[in-house]
């Protein structure tokens, strides 16, 4: 009987840590939405972020974007040679780039890079009581440094995913020329001829939304939750990746199934 | 680097003041720089690869380490593992027949389709993005942890390899532990994506479970990539621990580094494994 106990136990505490990390992300939402309708954001700041979230981004949102669009021919490869379906190629990578490939990917590049880089940050300032200077200043934390990440993440990531559904079909255009023979111009034409509506993209960039938000919170959430010195801030990184990747998987999914 | 509020606190103010003297790099040097730093991290890597490889046939024996870190990173990935790929297979079946139903009524192959991209790409490629984010991570926050409270000067100080004793178990461990929980999270994907072909189209779990595409190629692609991916993430993520340098902020660093490497190195390889596949057993 005592292992049962130990393994309720474990999932009781689990759950409890589950409900409290997801409970302080809504606390924080509610936080950082009252300074947002007030207006009351530090400017300088969002830009400042945007320029080191966003624009330091591109290179790796590049890679990945071109080498999706490339993997995503490569796998539609085999079903078009046997059907003989060259015409529909672009449509059958662009259909799951737009809606799922891109976006996720998107978001799980730019959580490794922003997410984690953002918590680190945070949790340093939380170490070296950097947090708590700003409070006996008088400076709000919320509005002077969380608020302007949120934004800064949930820009970032809705423009990279934009950028990159582009950027991957381009490279799903160019692997298929290379690798099956089907022209560009074809390619486009599969993507352009109907079955891909407006309605497919605006799919993925909602995503892409969702996802920006929850990166966000749970990075600010882990990274303001710090304990611990320098492996406390390594074991809060590696926390808020995990938690935000199961977050964008689990999202993926209500968000899948609540647009159609 | 990007600058955070929190160097100005790090950084000493002469050093701060000499970088506001330094001339900022243009155009062609930026590009130079970057190269070379490629250039050395590619050989770094090569070179963290080599000396994992010869210590793994020469190095100490210690099956106790290994044990140790294929628990800790096969067994406590498992639950992360299931939730991910139970609902990507969710969406992904979801999305196929979504997909099908706009040229062909017909689903019946949506299953066999499913299961054959399933072995060949999408379970051992989505799993190892997982893991490269959850293990990736605890190895370089580990070994990051290590090199800034300097255990791992006083390990060389007793002519103790680093590589031998902190990179070879997980390495090992690695390799094996991600071929086994990527043969688990296809079971998952392809378990979950059954029941959503059930209840969002009809389709019967008797149809669904057809096993007809699959082949040996398919499968020798599966098993290339899970073991490419698992050997690929231990020696990025270790190589961005051991170059750890900075107080917690460094740790930080280290850390998003070897989750932004490994997932690259994992698409990358994807890529290449893929090419090289389809170019080997067509169709």
């Amino acid at each position: 009987m005592p292992e049962t106990k130990k393994a309720t136990q474990a999932a009781g505490e689990a759950f409890l840590m589950i409900t409290e990390t997801v409970g302080g992300m809504g606390v924080l939402a509610g936080r950082i939405v009252a300074r947002l309708a007030t207006l009351n954001v530090d400017g300088a700041e969002v830009w400042r972020n945007l320029y080191r979230m966003g624009v330091k981004s591109i290179p790796i949102v590049i890679v990945t974007a071109l080498f999706t669009g490339a993997i995503m021919v490569i796998q539609a490869a085999p079903l078009v040679e046997r059907y003989g379906a060259h015409g529909l190629l672009g449509w059958g990578a662009g259909f799951g780039t737009l809606r799922e490939i891109a976006p996720l990917l998107t978001a799980l590049m730019i959580n490794g890079r922003v997410g984690a880089n953002n918590t680190a940050e945070l949790g340093t300032m939380v170490v070296t009581e950097q947090i708590d200077a700003l409070r006996v200043l008088a400076i709000d934390p919320i509005s002077f440094l969380i608020a302007p990440r949120f934004i800064a993440i949930v820009t970032t990531l809705l423009l990279s995913t934009i950028f990159a559904d582009a950027l991957a079909l381009f490279g799903a255009a160019y692997s298929g020329l290379g690798l099956l023979g089907v022209a560009p111009g074809v390619f486009y034409n599969g993507l352009t001829s109907g079955l891909l509506g407006i309605g497919d993209v605006l799919g993925g960039l909602v995503k892409s939304i969702v996802f920006g938000i929850v990166m966000a919170l749970a990075s600010c959430q882990y990274g303001l939750g710090v304990t611990g010195g320098a492996p406390g801030v390594g074991k809060a990184v590696n926390a808020t990746v995990v938690a935000s990747a199961a977050g964008i998987f689990i999202l993926d999914y209500v968000v899948s199934f609540m647009l159609d | 680097m990007a600058r955070t509020v929190a160097s100005p606190t790090i950084v000493p103010p002469a050093q701060s003041e000499l970088r506001a003297l330094a001339p900022e790099p243009t155009g062609v040097a930026i590009l130079g720089a970057r190269a070379i730093e490629l250039a050395r991290v590619g050989h770094e890597l090569y070179s963290v690869f080599v000396r994992t490889l010869y210590y793994c046939a020469r190095g100490r024996r210690e099956p106790g380490a290994i044990l140790q870190q294929m628990y800790e990173i096969g067994n406590r990935s498992v639950f992360f593992l299931t939730v991910v790929m139970g609902f990507i297979g969710m969406i992904l079946v979801f999305q196929a027949g979504l997909q099908a139903k706009r040229v062909v009524p017909d689903l019946t192959l949506l299953g066999a389709t499913y299961l054959e991209l399933l072995i060949r790409d999408l379970a051992a490629s989505i799993g190892a993005l997982m893991l490269a984010t959850r293990v990736g991570a605890g190895i370089a926050a580990e070994i990051g942890s290590m090199v800034v409270t300097e255990q791992v000067d006083a390990l060389r100080m007793t002519a103790a390899d680093p590589i031998d004793y902190l990179v070879k178990p997980r390495f090992i461990a690695s390799v094996l532990m991600t071929t086994c929980l990527i043969i688990w999270s296809a079971a998952v994907a392809f378990g979950s994506g059954m029941i959503t072909a059930y209840t969002a189209f009809d389709v019967q779990p008797r149809t669904f479970m057809n096993m007809s595409l699959v082949d040996a190629g398919d499968l020798t692609i599966g098993l290339a990539k899970c073991v490419a991916y698992g050997a690929a993430i231990p020696v990025v993520s270790a190589h961005s621990g051991l170059s750890t340098f900075g107080g917690s902020e460094g740790v930080g660093w280290a850390t998003t580094r070897a989750v932004v490497n490994s997932s690259l190195a994992v698409i990358m390889l994807n890529m290449f494994i893929s090419a090289a596949g389809f170019l080997v057993f067509p169709g």
